[in-house]
């Protein structure tokens, strides 16, 4: 059985590699993806470690919790290096100022590359420094070192004078040395300035504080042993780790970050290998209904079902086996390449050696591609096993249907209902933990399944809807073309033109490129239309010109509307196959569309949320995503013609004993002049304007989740550890900008001084003439602040979108992986059809019709195929993100159905259908009528 | 000129050669024959004597590897396969052993094929009057599964009938119906060279068939060793005797 397993894998090359190639495509991303993992790891492992390698002991300042948020405790006291001297076997100690802040060029702020953040680190003296110079030396009084790949992005070398943004606005400085740390150029792509303790200390607002102090051991003292005597003597709000420790949880800290991006990588992965299933099952439906007069021989020559059975599973589990080690090696390769390109983009990640991580990159793929083969083909390898040895001497015996396939429809309905329920009551169950995310995977699969079998029913009126619809534009073009005969001067150019508007898998490509760029830039506009035609009419034309010579004695056929009708009558005659090829593609469009509703969704609360509550005419936010210095508030207070300037800071902070939300510090003063609230129970911004120190206002969902209404208390914990008792003042409705609760920024600075910056300013203008020049004046005034964006409110809502955007394309790219392996599977049911009606096709030969007219036929077949899916997808897309939107409609997600996008991606299936019939239908034409007419 | 510039078919010294070198075999060894316009011709002759492979190329299937043939006053041995086709589609139909009717379409789709596959307007009356004498009136509606191998057969050929071809070929039409079946099918074709003048070649096994023929070609080993008249079934069988005696 082995050896038929083998011969049956050859024999059918093409079939099986198309086959493979899912599996191929899903294990390569699995494997890269933990490669990548690991070396991403490894890397920052060996990085902390390294440059904690003089440091026995470390103090900062310990934390109640940990923040997903970027919430940081406040600094240290300096008085924390005296004490911590004082400590048995201390040999040296040393503070460190950590503060965002960088370089500013020609008036621009450097930002680190890939969103990078741009840090700022006092220097420290050996053993301490984790930096080798490369030029220059550590710094002194006003001048900085940098790291090399700042230094070489921006051409900076030792000696020249350069400004740095600081909290206290921009300083000048020189460059006192290059550097490397812990022997690369960059951490991942982020910015480093070394200034001296002293310096950073005053232009970061830490006088008197220091972010870390870093201690060394006398001889003989263990890390550990230092650790307990500087417990013994510091205050027990510091947290005292040794160097070791240090390295560990910053390790750990950036492999919490990039497991985000694992599972997401993970997730397409899965996506990718579920796609490939319903190409595997249909290959081998196919090819066992194709292969019964060799099962039923086999059967005469006295095979056992039960090695019918295993002669398919054993040729499934062979092709999984070697798709899955080929598909490791593709990973490889892929981690090797992305390294290269994370490079190339200058996110600069040392180069830790490639290590392969056995279970995860080569046992795992290995068990997914060979389960996925096996699961795949195991109903088709019980459906061989139903073949009887009769079947071997009938012409055109066909298996009777099983005794479930009358109910599969219905399985289905209720496969899709119950799927949607999965989703529907996980989002309800709440929070967005990956427990909820698992379980609405778990209803997205059976609710793909159950739209899986349930489609049968949808094929034959969708196909034939499609095929009238085919059928007058053919009958169309048809009457198009009598005209065009009867104009015999026009008649050979018209025919060329057309030939190159309507024809030629080249544009298809470039149509295909097109609206898939104008979807990744956020729809079809009608500029991108438009440009879309123009560029068609005008290669239309330079390809009449240049194919004029195929052109001449290329025999124009009317286009017959029979054409439209094989086709449809050719995806109608297989309901089942058409259903799992075109569910291919429905799983990939419809995630797409969830995407694009979800991902707009979110777009259009938050920028609802911006146009509903910030009535401010200018919005100041900080590089890359960091906080603003705390003094542009003021600053831009000032400004001639600023009526109001008002800012919000953020922090996370544990509520009672349980859950961490956001608390948002504003001046209760100013800040109603810059922002609406929609009040709930009766409040007023009266209640802002008389918020007092130990009050909160709270947030719709905040107050509902802790049950809290206005008079009563609760207690919040900050993570630096202080306390607040709070009293409820009032509440109000803003799920998309200000959730959690408010309270004076006064209290929070205090409650918790890591926070102290705001993550945004609202500044409105005076009515009349100072307003109107308030603009120019405010970007004037805070060109001291560098680090500080100053936008309009469109400034800033485009770039909101363009970061949503960003995303949306990321995923695109990731989700594109889907499509194309469904891409493959319409091939590969379009070939093993042609194969299989390849009497049929000699017929059709003989009786006249042309080879184009052939690959027509196919053509068209493949698209009404590709367009099914399409719909459906879109279909599903919708029904998923409705869902979603439903379920989270209290925390502002609004349903945003995006029409351009839709009927995009409706383009997109449709070429998607013409690049897939390429090769069948050339298989087909290349038949050899005689051949075709004779095959058995 | 002769016979050529009337006939519908024609043949010139056509040889076809299988294969290369040692294991190259010789079909057809240089026949020469016409086919005048409104007679049914008969191939007999032994398995193997090329009977297939001269209709194939007479048809326009295939190409002769040396020799000239024309169908309806068209040299077809240098046209492109497009042309070809054209050709086939307007002046050649074919009737095969196995049916070849598309399964999901129904026998007045099957029949009316060839006609929309050239983008023709359909001829109704026409179209009637073959459905009807092939006795299809009530069978329309029906899929080929739904059709006996004589109806299957009978709606073959009303489809090559359905674009009035200029010569229509048959190999072995019969060879898979019973006797009584067979007898309907080769009145049917017979009526259709009387009434239409209907040009129509033969490829058979069977006596009774090319008894029914104006014209009966016996070929053994790749040439025409016998061309004879309209001929009783006995004729016929003492003629295949001798010839297979060869
Ligand atoms: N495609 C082919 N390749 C090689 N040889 C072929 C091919 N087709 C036919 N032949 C050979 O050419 C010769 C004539 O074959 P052909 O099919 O024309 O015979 P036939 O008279 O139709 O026989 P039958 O009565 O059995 O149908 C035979 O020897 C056959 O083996
Ligand atoms: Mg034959």
């Amino acid at each position: 059985m082995m050896q038929v397993a083998i011969r049956g894998l050859w024999g059918r090359k093409l079939r099986t590699v198309l086959t493979a190639l899912s599996i191929v495509l899903g294990t390569a991303m699995i494997t890269g993806t933990f490669i990548l993992r690991d070396q991403i790891n490894n890397a920052f492992s060996d990085i902390f470690h390294e440059s904690n390698k003089g440091i026995d002991v470390v103090l900062s300042k310990k934390t109640a919790f940990t923040s997903d948020n970027g919430t940081t405790a406040g600094p240290l006291p300096e008085a924390v290096i005296a004490t911590a001297k004082s400590a048995d076997g201390v040999d040296k100690v040393e503070g460190q100022i950590q503060a965002t802040g960088s370089i500013v060029i020609d008036g621009k702020y450097v930002t680190g590359s890939g969103g990078a953040p741009n840090l700022v680190f006092s220097y420290v003296t050996e053993p301490f420094s984790n930096s080798q110079f490369i030029s220059g030396g550590p710094p002194t009084d006003n001048t900085v070192a940098i790291n090399q790949k700042l230094a070489n992005d921006e051409h900076l070398q030792t000696g020249d004078r350069v400004k740095l943004a600081t909290d206290t606005g921009v300083v000048p400085v020189t460059i006192s040395g290059v550097f490397k740390l812990a022997g690369v150029s960059s951490i991942g792509g982020a910015t480093l300035v070394v200034p001296t303790f002293h310096n950073a200390q005053q232009w970061y607002d830490r006088v008197g504080k220091t972010s870390v102090v870093y201690l060394s051991a006398q001889q003989g003292v263990s890390p550990a042993e230092l650790k307990q005597n500087v417990e013994a003597v510091v205050s027990n709000d510091v947290k005292v780790q040794t160097g070791l420790e240090n390295a560990d949880q910053q390790t750990n800290d950036v492999e919490g970050a990039t497991s985000f991006l694992t599972y997401i990588l993970l997730a397409f992965a899965g996506a990718a290998v579920f796609v490939g299933l319903f190409i595997i099952f249909n290959t081998y439906s196919i090819t066992v209904a194709q292969r019964m007069r060799e099962f039923a021989m086999l059967r005469t020559l006295g095979a056992s079902r039960r090695q019918v059975m295993r002669s398919v599973l054993l040729e499934a589990a062979l092709m999984g086996l070697v798709a899955s080690l080929i598909g490791i090696g593709f990973g490889i390769l892929l981690a090797i390449g992305l390294n290269a390109l994370f490079k190339a983009v200058g996110v600069d990640l040392p180069t830790a050696a490639l290590t392969i991580p056995i279970v995860w990159s080569v046992l795992l793929p290995l068990g997914v591609g060979l389960g996925a083969a096996l699961v795949a083909s195991v109903a088709p390898a019980v459906k061989a096993t139903r073949v009887p040895p009769i079947a071997a001497l009938r012409e055109g015996f066909t298996l009777p249907r099983g005794v479930l396939a009358p109910y599969i429809p219905y399985i289905g309905i209720a496969g899709a209902v119950l799927g949607v329920g999965v989703i529907a009551f996980a989002i309800r169950a709440g929070g967005g933990g990956s427990r909820v995310l698992l379980t609405m995977a778990a209803g997205a699969i059976i609710a793909f399944l159950g739209m899986s079998m349930l489609s049968q029913l949808l094929i034959v009126p969708i196909a034939g809807a499609l095929g009238a619809v085919l059928e007058v534009v053919l009958r169309v073009s048809r009457f198009l073309g009598l005209i065009r005969d009867r104009i015999p001067v026009l008649g050979p150019l018209v025919r060329r033109v057309a030939y190159g508007l309507t024809l030629g898998y080249v544009w298809v490509g470039i149509i295909t490129a097109l609206v898939l760029l104008s979807i990744l830039r956020g729809g079809l506009s009608t500029g991108s239309v438009i440009g879309a035609a123009v560029v068609l009419a005008i290669g239309g034309i330079l390809f009449s010109v240049l194919w004029r010579r195929r052109l001449r004695e290329w025999p124009w056929d009317a286009s017959s509307p029979t054409a439209g009708v094989l086709a449809r009558e050719n995806t109608s005659r297989n309901p089942n196959r058409t259903a799992v090829t075109s569910a291919a593609l429905m799983i990939g469009v419809a995630l797409i569309v969830f995407v694009a509703v979800f991902v707009n969704g979110f777009k259009e609360s938050f920028l609802g949320a911006i146009d509903r509550s910030i009535t401010s005419d200018m919005i100041i936010q900080g590089q890359s995503f960091q906080t603003i210095p705390a003094p542009v508030v003021n600053a831009a207070a000032k400004v001639p013609g600023v009526a109001t300037a008002s800012g919000i800071q953020f922090a996370d902070a544990k509520i009672g004993n349980g859950g961490i939300d956001t608390v948002n510090g504003v001046d209760p003063t100013t800040f109603s002049n810059v922002y609406r609230f929609d009040w709930l129970k009766g409040g007023s911004d009266e209640l802002l304007r008389n918020l007092t120190p130990d009050e909160a206002l709270i947030e719709e969902q905040f107050a509902k989740s802790h049950d809290l209404s206005p008079g009563e208390t609760f207690n919040v914990t900050s993570i630096d550890g202080n306390k607040l008792h709070l009293t409820v003042h009032g509440e109000y409705k803003d799920p998309s900008l200000m959730t959690g609760f408010i309270i004076p920024s006064s209290t929070l600075n205090t409650f918790s001084p890591g926070s102290k910056d705001p993550q945004i300013v609202l500044v409105s203008f005076d009515q009349g003439p100072a307003g109107a020049q308030a603009e120019r004046s405010i970007r004037q005034a805070l060109n001291s602040f560098p680090a500080a964006k100053v936008q309009t409110n469109a400034e800033y809502k485009k770039d909101a979108e363009n970061f949503v955007n960003g995303l949306l394309q990321f995923l695109y790219v990731l989700l594109a992986m889907c499509l194309i392996i469904s891409l493959i599977g319409i091939v590969n049911t379009l070939a093993l059809s042609v194969f299989e009606r390849t009497r049929e096709i000699g017929m059709l030969r003989a009786v006249g019709m042309t080879r184009r007219q052939l690959r027509r036929v196919i053509r068209y077949e493949s698209t009404i195929t590709a367009i099914i899916g399409g719909i459906l997808g879109i279909a599903v897309g919708l029904v998923f993100g409705w869902i979603v939107a439903q379920g989270l409609s209290d925390q502002g997600l609004v349903f945003v159905v995006p029409y351009s996008q839709l009927v995009g991606f409706l383009i997109v299936a449709t070429l998607f259908g013409i690049l897939a019939a390429i090769l069948p239908a050339r298989r087909a034409a290349k038949l050899n009528v005689l051949e075709a007419l004779q095959y058995e | 000129m002769n016979a050529t510039a009337t006939a519908v078919v024609s043949a010139r010294d056509v040889t076809r050669r299988y294969g290369e070198g040692d294991a190259a075999v010789d079909a057809l060894r240089g026949v020469t024959l016409d086919i005048v316009p409104g007679q049914f011709a008969a191939v007999m002759g032994p398995s193997g004597s090329g009977k297939s492979t001269l209709m194939h190329i007479l048809a326009g299937l295939d190409k002769p590897t040396t020799g000239v043939v024309e169908i309806a006053g068209t040299d077809i041995t240098n046209l492109s396969d497009s042309r070809l086709t054209l050709l086939r589609r307007h002046q050649v139909g074919f009737i095969f052993q196995f049916f070849n009717l598309l399964p999901m379409l129904t026998a007045e789709e099957n029949i009316l094929l060839p006609l929309r596959l050239a983008g023709e307007t359909v001829d109704r009356t026409w179209a009637n009057e073959i459905i009807d004498q092939v006795g299809l009136s009530d069978r329309r509606k029906h899929r080929p599964s739904e059709l006996s191998g004589g109806q299957q057969q009978r709606v073959a050929i009303a489809r090559a009938l359905a674009s009035r071809p200029a010569v229509l070929f048959a190999d072995e039409p019969t060879g898979n119906l019973d006797s009584t079946t067979s007898g309907e099918i080769l009145n049917l074709l017979r009526t259709m060279v009387t009434t239409h003048g209907q040009t129509m070649v033969m490829v058979t096994h069977d006596a009774n068939a090319a008894a029914m023929a104006d014209r009966v070609l016996f070929l053994a080993d790749g040439e025409i060793v016998r061309d004879q008249g309209r001929s009783e079934a006995s004729e016929v069988l003492a003629a295949m005797a001798e010839v297979s005696a060869l």
